[in-house]
């Protein structure tokens, strides 16, 4: 048997690292994906429980690429994609002086873009808000996806031009 | 504009000169402020603490399973050994030796595949190969038998003291303690006694007492005395007679100032104790004994 090479992700050490590391992106990525919390709570679960389960065989390089896919795999036609919903940053408190007509204006680009949003593919929304709020780069999220480097830039130029030409009602 | 510039953009690896044009373009503003917007934005908050300690619970409850990698395996491993063993013991069994054995006093009749006939005399042993007789008719033998060979291919009778080969005939093989008789009745026996071979031919019987050989004719009455319950000598040492004795009656016999090497000539009765004791004693002219199933033998003169 070749668990001496493999223990590692069954040591208590490595696995807690790989959680600490991982669990919040898995948790963004599927609620990008799908627009719902509780659904990306038990993404998170679901995919550490599995790491465990095969920690003999799976090697500490591949647990990151493992737990990405064991939470997409869970719904994978499952689900259908709910409204995902960011938390934009408020500037109206540090930007007291602005305008009515600046803040609605603000407002109404929010709305346009939440809906932008949410009219992207399923992996161009996850792709583009996973290198945009959590600051994953490209080959990161390539190695998640289990795709190219190549390809997640396509997704991040496609996802942006989308959100544009929504936006100003191309 | 190179491939995919937008992605290029966000990772600002735009040339000087395409970083200008982009940012003439129209689109340009909106750009920076989808960019600008969510990159300030958030998603739901993930309480980490809670969930680490929720897949704890979870853990608690499944053990890795790292024995289960190969319980196939180890099933197979068990199967393999007990199918060995299943056909190891069949083909041993299969090739094992028919053993026929006879008591003291006791005579049997055996029939072999072929319809050849033995008939064992007492505490004699008789092992053959029943599946492989059509092809070598071969006979292991301890003791004493008579033989009624059916024609056909080489028959062997095969002894500790020496081989006997027949091709269809009737003869008797006694093999005892240093003592090797054949006595053929019938046809032409060939028989192989210390590496040396020699033909012996019906009415003829050889003996070899301790490796020395004799032969000496025998009347042709068709079948050995012991067949008809009777036991006939023929100048054998009285030792040896004793010992048919004490198989055909299961006795113990002792010998009290008695020869045991002077010849004896002569028949005992298998199924008469008494009269068998007289046939012994009276021609040697000695006493005997008998309590329960001892037998003393001794000189006539001795009180």
């Amino acid at each position: 048997m070749k668990a001496n090479d493999h223990q590692d992700v069954c040591k208590e050490s490595t696995y807690s690292a790989l959680f600490n590391a991982n669990s919040k992106t898995v948790f963004n990525y599927i609620y990008y994906k799908f627009g719902n919390e509780e659904k990306a709570h038990d993404a998170v679960q679901e995919a550490f429980v599995k790491l465990w389960e095969n920690c003999a065989k799976v090697t500490p390089e591949k647990a990151k690429s493992y737990l990405y896919t064991v939470a997409n795999n869970l719904y994978l036609n499952v689900i259908k994609a709910e409204k995902v919903r960011l938390k934009y940053a408020d500037k109206s408190l540090k930007t007291t002086n602005e305008s009515p007509e600046f803040l609605m204006e603000e407002n109404e680009f929010k709305a346009k873009l939440d809906h932008a949003l949410n009219n992207l593919p399923e992996n161009q929304r996850s792709t583009f808000l996973l290198n945009r709020i959590d600051g994953k780069k490209y080959a990161e999220i390539a190695e998640m996806e289990g795709v190219s480097v190549k390809a997640i830039e396509k997704r991040m130029h496609l996802a942006l031009k989308s959100l544009r030409e929504k936006i100003d009602g191309i | 504009m190179q491939e995919n510039y937008l992605a290029k953009w966000l990772n600002n690896e735009l040339t000087e000169d395409e970083l200008t044009e982009f940012k003439k373009s129209e689109e340009y503003a909106t750009y920076q402020k989808i960019v600008d917007v969510t990159s300030g934005s958030e998603a739901p908050e993930f309480d980490m603490t809670k969930a680490w300690d929720n897949l704890q619970s979870r853990r608690a409850k499944e053990t890795p399973k790292v024995i289960t990698l190969s319980p196939f395996k180890a099933f197979l491993r068990v199967a393999a050994v007990i199918a060995v063993l299943l056909t190891g013991t069949y083909f041993y069994l299969n090739t094992l030796d028919e053993t026929i054995t006879t008591q003291l006093a006791e005579n049997r009749e055996i029939t072999l595949p072929d319809n050849s006939e033995i008939v064992l005399n007492a505490e004699s042993k008789l092992s053959y190969n029943e599946k492989n007789w059509d092809s070598k008719r071969a006979i292991n033998l301890e003791g004493e038998a008579y033989f009624k060979v059916a024609k056909g291919k080489k028959f062997t009778v095969t002894t500790s003291l020496g081989t006997v080969t027949v091709l269809g005939t009737q003869f008797n093989v006694e093999n005892r303690n240093g003592f090797f008789e054949v006595t053929c009745y019938e046809g032409l026996v060939s028989v192989n006694f210390n590496g040396e071979e020699f033909k012996l031919p019906a009415g003829n019987s050889a003996i070899a007492i301790n490796g020395s050989l004799s032969k000496s004719k025998v009347e042709i009455n068709g079948q050995p005395s012991w067949i008809n319950k009777e036991s006939s000598f023929k100048s054998i040492p009285l030792k040896y007679v004793l010992a048919e004795l004490q198989r055909q009656y299961n006795l113990q016999v002792t010998l009290e100032g008695i020869d045991e090497n002077q010849l004896f000539t002569g028949t005992f009765s298998n199924t008469n104790l008494d009269l068998a004791l007289k046939s012994i004693s009276t021609p040697l002219q000695i006493n005997y004994k008998f309590e329960g199933n001892k037998v003393l033998f001794y000189e006539e003169s001795a009180p």
